[in-house]
């Protein structure tokens, strides 16, 4: 058992490295780049909601990267687990490789472009003179329950996908509306009492609200919510494998 | 003994794709107006059954498209057969693909990290593994710079090295070894034949019936998605040759028409076949009516093959050939269609093949029988070598004729004067011009 865990360690971690490495080769600024665009995005946001159409929030530009941050951890992953089982025929093909395990390969990829930007966060924060609490410690609780939900919908996205190519687009579109639906660069008291009901659906809102509760106000999450969110990602995971473990003896035959 | 690997009659079927909905709406479309029929089915394996020994290797052979990949894919567990089933003991590793996993921006060495994680080692047994595969690979120069940089031969002696050298129980190889240049293919095969001693298990697809000669213990023959054979390399190549050459002689409409040769020596008799429709027996009958395998040459033969149709057959060519000891066709004939030809078959019952005459030099011969579906995909029953015939002449054998037929030859000398006077117009006379 534990050489099966040694060996699952050095699977999955050799296939991150090599995912990370592979990203920028070849490209002079490298690793930069993926600096480069949350920052842009950051830019833009600030620009628009602090100049253009001011949301008087104080510390805005902290108060929009710590959700932007778990955000495009989310979306970059989805975005790209259609072509995972489509685009990676050699991997596929190998007689002891678990595909499954690409999933969680491109899930830690995204996640570490994630943890890259913690100290830059940090940074704003102290910057805007936010209070740093004890709840801090509730980080890798929130990654958790959101890496369990990412894997679940990028099994649902990468395995549908392998049969019909809409599933990527589609997961394209529902990510553009679920950005929107997310309070990324508003307050979730913006919405209204009546639409509250979108946040208590929606578990990527109720995270994001907790990484901003836990950086932004120093506060613990709403555990509630919280729960149910955790329900929920473990309800995809299982959905999600058992769509997987259906389907894949038949992608192998399309491939 | 025991098995290591087992196979019960794995079938594998695919949808044929022309029409297949690649998008939502498409298969939407196809959903609501009643039309989600299939266009038809491929049938990539029918009922393979065998097993295979730990400890032994397994040869299979078969034409582009008999269904070997597919096979050792389902072997390695990747899709699941349409029907059957799969019983495997031990660890299975296959080389279907030389270099899957590597990837052209990482080192040589990183990629031979990557292929040995993705084989099941662990990191630092991939660290421990790493010398070797390198040295294996003879790429010690190289072997920190990109995979792009690399020649094809570089690449090619690298990927095999790698693959080779994660000690599986069971190993499948498909249509790999054909790599580098002869010294390398040599310690290729040196290397199997080591992990054959270690009483591992292989199985191996080729085309090289010499690799397959080397290294096998049994050879399994595959066409059409059938299994034809299994049996020693020597009978299997043999059926296998002889699958090709039917094969070769149909495509280009020539069966029975020309003496193709048949490509090597058969030194026993054999079979092979589905036995779908079979042939029970060969009888030759001389012209007093008598049951023999001796003939006079010259004299007439009547041939009486009992059949049985294991299953109701609607049709079925009918095939009947007489060769030299040497190989040689001296006569084939075919029936396209035994229903054409004799209406509807019995379950049991007797084809007679009467010839008026033989005119065979003495000798031995063989009689070669068949039977095969009406598209000549594969093969119901087929004996070769079998049956033998001997042709005895009243004159004794002569040391100074010799081919297959018996020509009766007359010969006589004329002078050079006597054949410019005309004598050739006789046609009876040879003249020696020098």
């Amino acid at each position: 058992m534990p050489e099966s865990l040694i060996y699952h360690f050095d699977l999955v971690s050799h296939l991150v490295w090599r995912d990370f490495v592979l990203r920028y080769k070849r490209s002079v600024l490298g690793i930069f780049w993926s600096v480069l665009s949350p920052l842009a995005q950051l830019l833009v946001l600030v620009f628009l909601f602090r100049i253009v159409i001011p949301l008087n929030i104080d510390g805005y530009p902290a108060f929009v990267f710590s959700a932007l941050l778990p955000w495009t951890w989310f979306s970059s992953s989805i975005g790209s687990a259609g072509g995972l089982f489509i685009y990676n025929r050699d991997l596929m093909r190998r007689t002891h490789f678990e595909p499954s395990t690409m999933i969680a390969v491109n899930t830690l990829s995204n996640l570490i472009h994630y943890l890259m930007f913690l100290p830059l966060l940090l940074f704003i924060l102290i910057l805007y003179d936010r209070p740093m609490a004890l709840s801090l410690l509730l980080f890798p609780l929130l990654l958790l329950i959101q890496g369990i939900l990412t894997a679940g919908l990028s099994l649902i996205v990468a395995t549908l996908n392998a049969f019909y190519r809409d599933v990527e687009h589609l997961a394209g579109m529902g990510l553009l509306l679920l950005f929107y639906l997310t309070p990324i660069f508003y307050q979730s008291q913006a919405i209204g009492k009546s639409y509250e009901w979108i946040y208590a659906l929606n578990p990527v809102a109720v995270l994001v609200q907790g990484y901003r509760g836990i950086f932004f106000y120093g506060m613990a999450p709403d555990w509630n919510r919280l729960l149910g969110a955790a329900g929920m990602s473990l309800a995809l995971l299982g959905i999600g494998y058992a769509v997987y473990r259906r389907w894949l003896p038949e992608i192998f035959d399309i491939l | 003994m025991t098995v290591a690997l087992r196979a019960e009659a794995v079938s594998k079927w695919f949808k044929l794709e022309r029409s297949r909905p690649s998008t939502l709406k498409e298969s939407m479309i196809r959903y609501l107006s009643g039309r989600h029929s299939t266009d038809g089915i491929l049938w990539a394996l029918q009922d393979v059954s065998f097993s295979i020994e730990k400890g032994s290797t397994l040869g299979i052979i078969g034409h582009n498209g008999a269904g070997k990949s597919t096979l050792l894919r389902l072997l390695c567990g990747l899709g699941r057969p349409s029907a059957g089933c799969i019983h495997k003991t031990g660890q299975i590793s296959g080389l279907l693909e030389l270099g899957s996993g590597f990837h052209p921006e990482m080192t040589g060495r990183e990629n031979i990290m990557t292929a040995g994680i993705l084989n099941g080692l662990t990191r630092r047994q991939v660290l421990g593994l790493q010398d070797e595969i390198i040295s294996f690979a003879e790429l010690e120069e190289f072997v920190d710079l990109p995979l792009r940089t690399y020649s094809t031969g570089m690449y090619l002696r690298l990927s095999f090295s790698t693959a080779i050298h994660f000690d599986p129980d069971i190993l499948m190889i498909d249509e790999v070894l054909a790599v580098g240049d002869s010294r390398f293919q040599q310690r290729c095969i040196d290397r199997l034949n080591a992990f054959r001693r270690m009483g591992k298990t292989l199985v191996l697809v080729s085309h090289s019936t010499d690799q397959i000669r080397s290294l096998c213990d049994e050879v399994m023959v595959l066409e059409q998605g059938r299994l034809i054979t299994q049996a020693d390399p020597e009978r299997a190549i043999h059926c296998y040759d002889d699958v090709m050459r039917e094969r070769t002689a149909r495509r280009s409409g020539l069966i029975s028409k020309c003496g193709a040769q048949l490509g090597s020596a058969m030194t026993r008799g054999n079979r092979l076949g589905t036995l779908e429709a079979r042939i029970d027996s060969v009888e030759m009958v001389d012209d007093q009516g008598r049951s023999t395998d001796t003939l006079q040459s010259g004299s007439s033969i009547t041939m009486r093959l009992g059949y049985r149709l294991v299953q109701p057959l609607s049709d079925l060519i009918l095939l009947l050939g007489i060769y030299s000891e040497t190989n040689v066709k001296c006569f084939e004939t075919v029936v396209p269609s035994a229903t054409e030809a004799f209406g509807s078959l019995g379950e049991k019952g007797y084809f007679r093949c009467h010839l008026p005459a033989l005119p065979l030099l003495p000798g031995r011969y063989y009689i070669v029988v068949g039977l095969y579906p009406p598209d000549w995909s594969y093969v119901y029953d087929y004996h070769w070598q079998t049956h033998v015939l001997y042709v005895e002449s009243s004159l004794g054998p002569s040391p100074h004729v010799s081919g297959v037929i018996c020509m009766h030859p007359t010969w006589s000398s004329v002078s050079k004067e006597e054949w410019g006077r005309g004598f050739a117009i006789e046609g009876s006379g040879f003249g020696e011009n020098i």
